[in-house]
């Protein structure tokens, strides 16, 4: 017959000496409270929940009862220790055997006592359904050179437990102390962070973020903030976990009210590694794409060299000068201009007709991928933007 | 309603007693009941004695067991005492009591004896588990084993004496050895023969134990203390005794432990090895079960370890959960912890080439390499082999606050050469293995080159090493 408890979470002394567990179905029972509450939060997949009681104890064996009734406590994990005893006294306790009731979400500690005293002692275990995550709210600058971020822990408390003060930890950053009810969620502001600089960056990227009009071959050009997790940015203290970020704009000095620009996930960002942040598409910055020239130049039987063109016409109609990243996938090119991949490394050489200055930005390179940067004024005062001409002479070798 | 295995003595002048309908019986309780329980198979041997008063002539005694999961083949009856002055006459089962038999017992004596049941039953298992909780510092870990049992049979088991078989038994080549036959013959036998061998070797593989558990009788009284489990190596397996009597009724289960150790010493590695733990890089603590690391007393059986740390604040962190095989004495322990996120790990493409083109021209089976001084290539010729080169950076960012050992295998199908000056080993024919530290803030570029043979190049299916600076 399942024993029936009031609450959720039950913790229970038995102050008999022990005869066989559980048959003695007429009990004089104790109800050790919470002393003391951690939630562990460091670990990104589980909750681990610490609560200390004071548990009254009479020299032998000692039964503990523990039941967690409609919580998600996973049995195997709940831990017994004995932290102290509760006063100046020598008490040596020790757990004996533990035991699972049938169809119960119980268990019975057999604790043994060297005397009759009270021992502090720790229980955890790994809670379900008390999730976190985190969320970040960046007001940048009304020039858009720095921001202010903020970042929050939110706590869900769904597990059908409450907690009252409850010292909380991330695995970073500062404690809390605070209760969380049932059903609750708690957003916790873990730090804030002031003078961060960012980038906004202008990418051009076929691959990755494809055409705004591919009749007219005109590449859709997305806008990003980007922060960089490192200590010149008055970050790099810890990596920056995964969560929603909501970006606003400062208001004028007369309009104080900030302004919402948009929000975006922001990836799991390791020390000195980026946060980029789509805010949405720059349709003031047009870029045309074209293959231009793609030459195949036989070596001997089926092998060829591939002598590939790129033109971009682009023009900026902002008023303000920007800096393009144009990024360009070797393996991309190859399937434009062979119609397909081989699933061959592509072997490739600049040509010296590529007119992006400086070459290629070496550090955000690899070999498949390219980045290079393009500086455009701002439109003139007559309100027509220039079109620059650029291209991109890439050799495709050893092809068939 | 608890099921439950009844002796009765039925108390009747002439055999067959049990025909009538009015029945007279008295129930011998047991004196002491074991549990051998053999995890591998879900057998029990369970063998319990009982105290009986017989009278000269015929005795029957009906043994019942419904509802329980007890194996009626292997229900056995001996005499501990008076051996001699008593007989089994027959043993019937009945047809229509299924769960029930009788044995016809003929004494010569009118007296107490001693006798002993076994049987085996199914529906109890037991599970090994484990908790580590590493100090602060990560430099030493303590590990506490535990065993629990679990007790599904339908019979309560009180105060009985435990007994935990570990490691997996092949039992028809156990059986066959002990009974000193072929086991090609062992599979021929009908499978009441094979039951009769596979108890009688079950029987004898616990007599030592039994010796063993007998002279390490228990003290009458002592302070309330965990229960000793005893291990003993027996043949392929150990044995693990729980001290004293336990009682573990249906439905239940009980967990107790098996040892303790504090103090062990532990190492820290990073590994890369995509077949065992994924496309990820992950911590691992790495420790060994032996005398020297403060363990080694028992092998470990399979089980989840679940692994904490020390936070230093008076609390723990939960690290992970992992199910260990079974770890024999001397034998490493490696515990993975997941992904770090204070360490990044990238591999990045340097450069990608080709060389060593060769052209097949027509189906003439002429081959001719490509850029070979004075040789024309006809135009209807088709590659048929060449060599790719890749130039890659295996990039390592350490942001922990400690140096740290980093140890990568990479497995490349084909012909393959591996050039580096990493001092890389082959983990096996196709699988390239090395290893490097990396400074606390540091971030290292370990580099190498793949020389892929293909096509008609490809002349073997292996990994060759070779020493080699490479520059990107």
């Amino acid at each position: 017959m399942p024993r029936s408890l009031p609450i959720p979470l039950a913790f229970i002394a038995i102050c008999l000496c022990l005869a066989p567990i559980a048959q003695a179905r007429i009990k004089l029972i104790t109800l050790p409270p919470r002393e003391r509450v951690e939630i562990q939060l460091d670990n990104p997949g589980a909750t681990l929940v610490e609560e200390e009681r004071i548990v009254p104890l009479i020299k032998g064996e000692n039964q503990v009862d523990f039941s967690w009734a409609n919580t998600q406590i996973n049995p195997e994990t709940i831990l017994f220790r004995v932290i102290a005893p509760a006063a100046e006294q020598k008490l040596d306790v020790k757990v004996l055997s533990v035991s699972y009731p049938p169809n119960e979400a119980a268990l019975v500690w057999s604790v043994g006592a060297s005397d009759s005293g009270s021992a502090r002692v720790r229980i955890s275990y790994i809670l379900g359904n008390l999730s976190k995550n985190f969320a970040y709210r960046a007001v940048a600058t009304r020039d858009e050179s720095k921001l202010v971020l903020a970042q929050y822990m939110r706590l869900q408390n769904l597990a059908n437990e409450e907690y009252g003060k409850t010292e909380m930890w991330a695995g970073f950053g500062k404690e809390f102390l605070k209760p969380i009810g049932l059903n609750e969620t708690k957003e916790m502001l873990m730090a804030k962070f002031a003078n961060v600089p960012i980038r906004k960056t202008y990418t051009a990227s076929l691959s990755e973020f494809g055409y705004l009009d591919q009749p007219q071959q005109k590449l859709r050009i997305p806008m990003h903030y980007v922060v960089k997790n490192d200590k010149a940015s008055a970050l790099g203290t810890a990596p920056l976990p995964e969560g929603k970020v909501r970006i606003f704009i400062e208001g004028t000095e007369k309009e104080k009210a900030t302004t919402f620009l948009g929000e975006d996930w922001g990836r799991f960002t390791p020390i000195d590694d980026e946060m980029r942040l789509y805010l949405g598409v720059a349709q003031d910055i047009v870029v045309k794409r074209t293959i231009d020239r793609n030459d195949k130049i036989r070596i001997a039987g089926n092998l060829f060299d591939h002598a590939v063109t790129i033109k971009y016409e682009i023009e900026n109609f902002k008023d303000s000068p920007v800096t393009l990243d144009i990024v360009e996938n070797l393996r991309q090119i190859r399937t434009e201009v062979r119609g397909s991949d081989n699933g061959r490394d592509v072997q490739w050489e600049l040509g010296k007709d590529t007119t992006f200055e400086g070459g290629p930005d070496k550090e955000k390179s690899t070999f498949e991928k390219q980045v290079f940067h393009v500086k455009l004024p701002a439109r003139g005062a007559d309100g027509k933007a220039e079109k620059f001409l650029h291209k991109l002479q890439i050799t495709l070798k050893n092809e068939w | 309603m608890t099921a439950r295995s009844i002796l009765t003595l039925l108390l009747l002048l002439s055999a067959p007693a049990w025909a009538r309908n009015v029945d007279l019986s008295t129930v011998p309780k047991r004196d002491t009941v074991q549990l051998t329980i053999y995890n591998s198979e879900d057998l029990t041997l369970v063998r319990e004695t009982r105290t009986i008063t017989f009278k000269k002539g015929a005795n029957p005694l009906q043994f019942s067991w419904a509802n329980t999961l007890i194996d009626p083949t292997s229900v056995e009856l001996k005499f501990l005492s008076n051996g001699e002055q008593l007989e089994v006459l027959d043993t019937t089962f009945p047809h229509d009591k299924p769960q029930m038999l009788y044995w016809n017992v003929q004494s010569s004596f009118d007296g107490e004896a001693k006798i002993e049941i076994t049987y085996f039953t199914s529906g109890i298992s037991w599970s090994a588990d484990y908790v580590a909780v590493a100090d602060r510092e990560e430099k030493a870990i303590g590990i506490e084993g535990f065993v629990k049992v679990i007790n599904n049979s339908g019979e309560d088991y009180e105060d009985a004496q435990v007994r935990l078989v570990v490691g997996k038994i092949n039992l028809v080549e156990k059986i066959a050895e002990l009974a000193q036959i072929n086991a090609p013959d062992f599979s021929r036998m009908d499978e009441s023969k094979q039951n009769y061998y596979r108890f009688s070797a079950m029987r004898k593989s616990i007599d030592s134990a039994d010796r063993y558990f007998d002279a390490q009788a228990a003290p009458a009284t002592r302070p309330p203390a965990p229960k000793e489990i005893v291990k003993e190596g027996l043949s392929e397996y150990f044995i693990y005794s729980i001290e004293g009597t336990e009682t573990v009724r249906n439905g239940w289960s009980k967990r107790m432990r098996s040892f303790a150790a504090s103090a062990v010493p532990l190492k820290i590695q990073y590994r890369y090895r995509p077949a065992e733990y994924g496309d990820q890089l992950v911590r691992m603590y790495l420790l060994t079960n032996d005398k020297d690391s403060k363990l080694g007393t028992t092998p470990l059986p399979d089980g989840a370890v679940r692994v904490f740390r020390d936070n230093g604040r008076d609390g723990l962190s939960y690290l992970a959960s992992q199910s260990v095989k079974y770890v024999p004495i001397g034998d490493k322990i490696e515990l993975n912890l997941g992904r770090d996120p204070s360490v990044t790990f990238e591999l990045v493409k340097l450069l990608a080439s080709r060389d060593e083109i060769w052209m097949e021209r027509g189906a003439a089976n002429t081959f001719l390499r490509v850029g070979q001084p004075g040789v024309q290539i006809a135009v209807n010729s088709w590659v048929v082999g060449w060599d790719d080169h890749e130039i890659y950076a295996q990039r390592v960012r350490n942001y922990t606050a400690k140096p740290i050992e980093v140890e990568v295998r990479r497995t490349f199908p084909g012909h393959v050469v591996f050039r580096s000056s990493l001092k890389p080993t082959l983990f096996d024919y196709q699988t390239a293995q090395f290893t490097a530290g990396v400074q606390v803030g540091q971030k290292v570029d370990l580099l190498f080159e793949i020389v892929r043979h293909q096509g008609r190049n490809a002349k073997q299916n292996n990994v060759t090493l070779e020493a080699a600076e490479i520059k990107p």
